[in-house]
């Protein structure tokens, strides 16, 4: 207390007088602002906040793009998209992923991983609902109105290419860059699921030009098509002899 | 005599000789005596005044919820939001919370001092209450127009609510409490002085005591607060605090004290001493305007009592803006600003106003 007297001269007495009138200039703008324009409270039922471009709110899906490879399940972190029966009506019954927006962490995974764009991020927040049953979308719910910019497109640069220098970033999907199924023929068995499953009919069996030993016929392996194939994976999963391996590009 | 008083007299009259007449009708002697008695002139005097009162109470109270309002829209503003949005421009948010803490449990702490804590709450209550009647909205819509000490017996009135705090502060058996009530008790004391002085000042240059005649004084001269801007001043910051407001709110400062003298109030109660705090600084602004902004003169186009509550509203709007600007002061800066400043210069107005009327400038 006594440092305080001490430090107070006759020249602070206006000083406090200076600094209400500042703090009430300051205010008094403030005021005229909020009541010239508008306040920034935003009355959030009626009127929505403007969001970015890239917000990412709920995965929304465009069943006519979907080829069910499986992708978006295979990256989501939370597990929450798995790929249900659907019967649809020119294409038959085919698998499309569902997803459980309960436990959607609105990552928009999926969407980067989708390699034909028909998995978007929607700008859908309003998520709430009455019970669980009702977070859990189908494909059919799922659906939403396409826009430019729904779709998650990303550059990416390869590691090796990383040392020093100029680096070349590649786009979503390219094509020089793809990641490639590699054959381990000695496992082969020749039995054709991976060319049952592939979703986008990149498997092609063709025969080797050998014979069977026992049965003499023809041994086929699959043949895959870089330009057709999404590295659904799909294949390596089912191959029952583990033949089949992803050979990454780095 | 004013004329809602006329008007309620004659009223009264009508419906007291209705009484009369229904109990004429009974044919009971005892009966017919008391209906003549009901038409005596003491009996309509009597409940004429009480009406005249409650209907002024209600209007008054009504008025103190508006600035409610006022400070919740206009600090809305300041702080850059929108302020309350129940009803009409957020009007209804006042009842809402008065429905709210009228459904409230009536709690007494169990270590308290029973009759004194349920007795200072209503003295408190009951001094704002009659600080109503004191402030007429003009020379006709008034529960006393033309008291000759009008002035004086506010102020007085004014002066019982530091008395009640204590008691409350003290009743409820609570450091919080204890220690809100000496800080309310210690802050309006300093402060009352040079209220008080500047009062005196005004009426030093208008040589009357009731608001009817500081009024016409100032509807033929001037407005006070030009020749006496100091005092306007400090009687401006010294109502601030005799209101309990930020940046002079240490009765009951939040961080600090919970609620001040009130924490142990609750239900109701605490609802009316939340809203007396408003009523309270609704006669601070009526007051002020009295004083020095003329009172209810304005031009003619509309009513007077219109003139006086825009008057009070746009001083009720520089304590809004004062408590957006400002932050709360320590206890020991509260006394100096009472003490070494403001007391000070309101003897400083007051020598103003001695010299204005020894020059014979008004």
């Amino acid at each position: 207390m006594r440092i305080e007297e001490k430090r107070y001269t006759k020249t602070d007495h206006f000083r406090a007088t200076g600094y209400v009138l500042k703090t009430m200039k300051v205010t008094f703008k403030g005021l005229v602002r909020a009541t010239k324009h508008r306040p920034c409270t935003i009355m959030y039922p009626w009127e929505k906040l403007i969001y970015p471009d890239n917000f990412r709110g709920r995965p929304g899906i465009i069943l006519e793009k979907c080829i069910g490879c499986a992708r978006c399940a295979k990256e989501c972190p939370n597990k929450c998209i798995e790929m249900v029966q659907l019967e649809l009506p020119n294409v038959g019954k085919v698998k499309r992923p569902q997803v459980n927006l309960g436990r959607c962490m609105m990552c928009g995974n999926c969407a980067e991983a989708c390699p034909t764009n028909a998995m978007i991020v929607t700008p859908e927040f309003e998520l709430s609902s009455y019970n669980r049953a009702d977070l859990i979308f189908d494909p059919i719910k799922l659906q939403h109105p396409y826009k430019p910019g729904y779709e998650v497109n990303y550059q990416f640069a390869l590691l090796s290419e990383m040392n020093g220098g100029e680096v070349k970033t590649y786009a979503k999907n390219d094509p020089n860059v793809h990641d490639t199924v590699l054959l381990e023929g000695g496992k082969c068995i020749s039995c054709g699921r991976c060319a049952k499953i592939c979703p986008t009919g990149a498997v092609e069996l063709v025969e080797t030009g050998e014979l069977n030993p026992k049965t003499k016929k023809p041994i086929k392996w699959p043949k895959f098509d870089n330009t057709k194939c999404v590295i659904c994976e799909q294949c390596v999963e089912v191959c029952p002899k583990s033949a089949l391996t992803i050979k990454e590009v780095l | 005599m004013s004329t809602l008083y006329h008007e309620l007299t004659n009223f009264t009259e009508w419906l007291l000789g209705l009484v009369a007449s229904l109990l004429d009708w009974t044919k009971l002697g005892f009966l017919s005596d008391f209906g003549d008695w009901l038409q005596t002139e003491p009996v309509v005097t009597l409940v004429a005044t009480l009406l005249v009162a409650v209907i002024f109470l209600i209007t008054a109270m009504m008025f103190g919820l508006c600035f409610i309002w006022e400070e919740r829209k206009f600090l809305g503003r300041f702080m850059d939001r929108r302020g309350t949005q129940v009803g009409m421009l957020g009007f209804f948010q006042n009842f809402a919370d008065g429905i709210k803490v009228v459904l409230k449990e009536h709690i007494v702490p169990k270590d308290s001092d029973h009759a004194l804590f349920e007795m200072a709450i209503f003295a408190y209550l009951a001094s704002t209450f009659m600080l109503f009647g004191c402030i007429p909205f003009s020379d006709n819509f008034a529960v006393f127009p033309n008291v000759n000490l009008a002035v004086l017996l506010g102020i007085a009135i004014f002066s019982f609510g530091p008395f009640a705090i204590l008691v409350g502060g003290w009743a409820s058996n609570n450091k919080f409490t204890l220690i809100g009530g000496m800080r309310a008790a210690a802050q309006l004391i300093a402060l009352e002085i040079p209220l008080l002085l500047c009062v005196v000042s005004v009426v030093v240059l208008t040589g009357d005591l009731s608001f009817v005649g500081i009024v016409s004084w100032q509807e033929h001269n001037i407005w006070l607060i030009v020749p006496l801007f100091i005092g306007a001043v400090t009687f401006f910051v010294a109502s601030v605090g005799e209101s309990e407001r930020i940046p002079f709110d240490l009765p009951e400062a939040e961080a600090e004290l919970v609620e001040g003298w009130a924490t142990e109030y609750g239900d109701v109660r605490w609802g009316l001493q939340m809203a007396s705090d408003y009523f309270r600084a609704y006669i601070l602004c009526g007051l002020f305007t009295m004083l020095f902004l003329g009172g209810w003169a304005g031009p003619d186009f509309i009513w007077a009592e219109a003139w006086y509550l825009a008057k009070t509203f746009i001083v009720f709007f520089f304590f809004i803006w004062v408590r957006a600007a400002t932050v709360r002061i320590r206890t020991d800066q509260i006394l100096k600003l009472g003490w070494r400043r403001l007391l000070p210069l309101a003897v400083l107005n007051l020598f103003v106003a001695i010299a204005l009327k020894l020059a014979g400038v008004f």
